[in-house]
């Protein structure tokens, strides 16, 4: 019979959790024995708790039979505290009273676990699936592209409200514990309500240090979070988010694509110096247009001036504006078509790009070779294989514009040093932005 | 305060940096593109040149040829006729692509031009590298015309001179830079070609030789050829021999030349050349086999060595030194005289060339 003790606690538990709909509180009797279940219907996983405890426990019928049963299934485990509990039935724990005892029966329920295919970070070959939603089989995954005893997991919450689960990875044997400190200090001082996905921390860290360019790789990629492990990197997994976040991340990290290591040798430094060339084309070029139309034409070559002078001449408004015009209708173009259903897309990048820049061109409002800058612009910045850091090199191009527009050529070199000097500056979790080596950890 | 301190110092820079931008925001379309300049004496008038401006015209569709237009005016200097010209057309005249300058026949051959030949590389928008040639019979004449097969005002000037178009050894092109240094330097004369205006089309053949200060000699096709070689600097060239009834013509794939000056103690000084030329049969008159090449080799040699003598002996004699032997003397003489013992020598200096031809086949399969 149940003490006066289990009685107490189970009418306190009660009390905590008000009735809601999906709040189970049940009874089971058989003629020896008599259990009581509670929990919360919409997060526990009731086929678990059919198979695993129902059943048996009208098969068995000696009661002290089902006890020693309940004590060897891996679910279960023992009351500690009171607040404890609660948030045990709140992710999902099913509570038990049985006889003198309180038991909790973990019957989470692990829904989004199937894996997802990648879609921000496509390689043509290589793994082809990205990670799931669920943490236990993200963090699966993982350990088995990454089998290793050196693997250390830790878990904390972030999130005032939403106390999200995030698990920190990192192979003792690489990582340097300076950086792991850091990243645990900086974890703990997020001040974030509701956690949902890696990304966040991305808007958390420029609250103390105002970045630009991210500091930390999200990726979708259990590939890459594998080779970064064995790197030295420290992971952070994020319960309900198919991202993994990587940290220290610095720039060739996010110049680097997959499909690097899944090519020959020559053909991923081909890439990987086309990315470069992209990623300074898209910085400089709107920059290098209003410097060379408006103060110093004598850089191109005699057709090349006459051409862009006749083209221009119909162009009622100075180079920088026509520059800015269309950048501008660019990244709206951009925005838009990140933003449409996957049918209106194609439809929409038709309609702007083709029509709206002939169209431009016609009405003498910008000039043909501004169109293939622009064009050359935008696709030269989805070059950069990071989608995070590509977003920043966005912005970039606008200052570069700004001091073009006013220094002419001195102005993109100058510029363009400032830019290389915030990057020299920037650093992620210590680890200087412009590192191309990773640093080997240091040893005591 | 910190950071305060430091937006100062950040406008403190930006503020310096605003000095750099040298010419100020003018776009492309606001500018009009000089292509080439002529310079002519003027007739009839109190002033001394008449200047002549081609502009390009963009044309706003590729589907149309871009037109130029010649702006001319009489000044008695550069500078005067520049700022007269820029009242009589609607934009800012850019001189950032002028790539030729075009002087008078007349010009050229009066001294007392310094102000305008110093007046291009002065200017920071005249590019070193524009070409200068002598316009025939006057740089107005040469500037209007205007070839068939042009797409751009002045683009056969540019092509012809710069070797992007045809290649050939009758051309020795000068640019402004190297101009310059041949009218400044003690030892080395300026060269310019001659470019003869016809009807719809250039003739570029010759070369007239500077003694500094004007022109002084004129070199007629085939020595501009000759001393081409001398240069070496075109290799693809026609070198035409006879030999008893026969008369081949070699196309040559290969020539270079390279010399030394000789001062022995107590003997006269001389200069030693070797020219070396390789290349193959491109005409004969008559059946010409494989066998009977070197035969023709040293028939070369010798009408060639006596054609490059002749030539040097006629340059030596109007006393101008296109190839540069004073500043090669000057170079390995580390006398503070060394000018004065040049300019002794170089008058009664010999000459000895000796050539090697190389006839590799006779162009047919025997």
């Amino acid at each position: 019979m149940p003490t006066i003790a289990v009685e107490q606690i189970k009418e306190r538990l009660k009390g905590k959790i008000p009735k809601a709909a999906d709040v189970v509180f049940k009874e089971l009797h058989t003629k020896e024995k008599y259990l009581e279940v509670f929990y919360i219907k919409s997060i526990s996983d009731e086929a678990v708790l059919h198979d695993k405890l129902y059943k048996p426990f009208f098969e068995q019928q000696h009661p002290d039979e089902f006890k020693n049963y309940l004590e060897s299934i891996p679910q279960i485990k023992s009351y500690e505290t009171e607040e404890k509990t609660i948030n045990e039935i709140l992710n999902g724990v099913a509570i038990l009273f049985y006889q003198d005892s309180v038991l909790l029966f973990d019957s989470k329920v692990d829904r989004n676990n199937s894996v997802l295919d990648t879609t921000v970070e496509t390689t043509i070959q290589g793994p082809q699936s990205g990670f799931s939603e669920s943490l236990p089989t993200n963090l699966g995954l993982i350990r088995k592209r990454y089998p290793e005893a050196f693997l250390n997991v830790e878990l904390t919450t972030v999130g005032k409200i939403s106390k999200t689960e995030v698990m920190i990875l990192h192979d003792t044997r690489y990582a340097d514990p300076k950086t792991l400190n850091k990243i645990k200090d900086f974890l703990s001082n997020v001040n974030i309500q509701m956690f949902q996905t890696g990304e966040q921390l991305l808007d958390a860290i420029k609250k103390s240090n105002r970045a630009l360019f991210p500091v930390m790789l999200v990726t979708e990629r259990p590939d890459r979070v594998a080779v970064n492990l064995a790197t030295g990197k420290v992971i952070l997994l994020v319960a309900g988010s198919p991202f993994a976040v990587i940290l220290p991340t610095v720039m060739k990290d996010f110049m680097a694509s997959m499909a690097d290591i899944y090519q020959t040798y020559w053909v991923g430094r081909f890439l990987l110096l086309l990315r470069y060339i992209g990623f300074i084309i898209s910085v400089c070029l709107p920059g290098l247009y209003v410097a060379t139309t408006s103060y110093n034409p004598e850089i191109y070559r005699v057709q090349l001036a006459l051409s862009i002078a006749g083209s221009r001449n119909a162009v009622p408004y100075p180079s920088f504006i026509e520059v800015l015009l269309m950048l501008f209708m660019m990244e709206m173009l951009t925005e838009a078509s990140i933003r449409l259903p996957k049918a209106i897309g194609p439809t929409a990048t038709t309609v702007g790009g083709l029509i709206l820049g002939q169209a431009a061109t016609e009405a003498g409002l910008v000039s043909n070779i501004m169109i293939i800058i622009v064009s050359a612009v935008a696709i030269s910045n989805f070059v950069v294989p990071i989608n995070a850091f590509s977003f920043s090199v966005r912005i970039v191009k606008y200052f570069i514009l700004a001091s073009a527009t006013f220094f002419g050529i001195v102005g993109v070199v100058i510029g363009f040093f400032i830019f290389i000097a915030y990057l020299v500056k920037l650093d992620s979790f210590g680890e200087p932005f412009l590192t191309l080596v990773q640093s080997k950890p240091h040893k005591e | 305060m910190r950071t305060i301190g430091n937006w100062r110092i950040y406008g403190l820079v930006f503020s310096a940096v605003f000095l750099l931008s040298g010419c100020g925001f003018k776009d492309i379309d606001k500018r009009l593109f000089v292509v080439s300049i002529g310079v002519d004496l003027a007739k009839n008038s109190s002033k001394k040149y008449l200047i002549s401006l081609k502009f390009a015209i963009p044309s706003a569709s590729k589907d149309q040829p871009n037109e130029f237009s010649i702006v001319s005016e009489k000044a008695d200097s550069m500078s005067e006729a520049v700022r007269i010209l820029k009242t009589k057309v609607d934009k800012e005249i850019d001189f950032s692509h002028a790539k030729v300058i075009i002087l008078s026949e007349e010009v050229v051959k009066t001294s007392g031009n310094a102000g305008i030949y110093y007046w291009f590389p002065r200017r920071r928008d005249v590019q070193g590298i524009a070409w200068v040639a002598i316009g025939k019979p006057t740089a107005q004449d040469v500037l209007n015309v205007k070839p068939k097969s042009e797409q751009l005002p002045s683009n056969a000037i540019f092509l012809a001179l710069g070797k992007d178009g045809s290649e050939t050894p009758y051309i020795i092109p000068s640019l402004l830079f190297d101009f310059k240094y041949r009218l400044i330097e003690r030892g080395i004369d300026p060269i310019l070609p001659i470019i003869e205006a016809q009807k719809q089309i250039f003739e570029i053949n010759s070369v007239g030789l500077f003694n500094k200060s004007h022109m002084i000699l004129h070199l007629a096709p085939e020595e501009t050829k000759m001393l081409n070689f001398l240069k070496s600097k075109e290799e693809k060239s026609a070198i035409k021999l006879t030999k008893g009834k026969t008369t081949v013509v070699i196309d040559t794939q290969q020539v270079k030349a390279k010399y030394k000056i000789h001062t022995p103690k107590g003997k006269d000084p001389y200069i030693k050349f070797e020219v070396s030329v390789k290349g193959r049969l491109e005409e004969t008159n008559r059946r010409v086999t494989n066998n009977q090449l070197s035969g023709y080799e040293k028939a070369a040699e010798k009408s060639l060595n006596k054609e490059f003598e002749d030539l040097l002996v006629k340059i030596q004699k109007a006393d101008v030194d296109p190839l540069g032997f004073g500043i090669r003397y000057r170079s390995r003489h580390f006398n503070n005289d060394d000018w004065q013992q040049w300019k002794r020598i170089y008058p009664k200096i010999t000459f000895k060339v000796v050539t090697k031809v190389k006839i590799t086949d006779t162009g047919l399969i025997e």
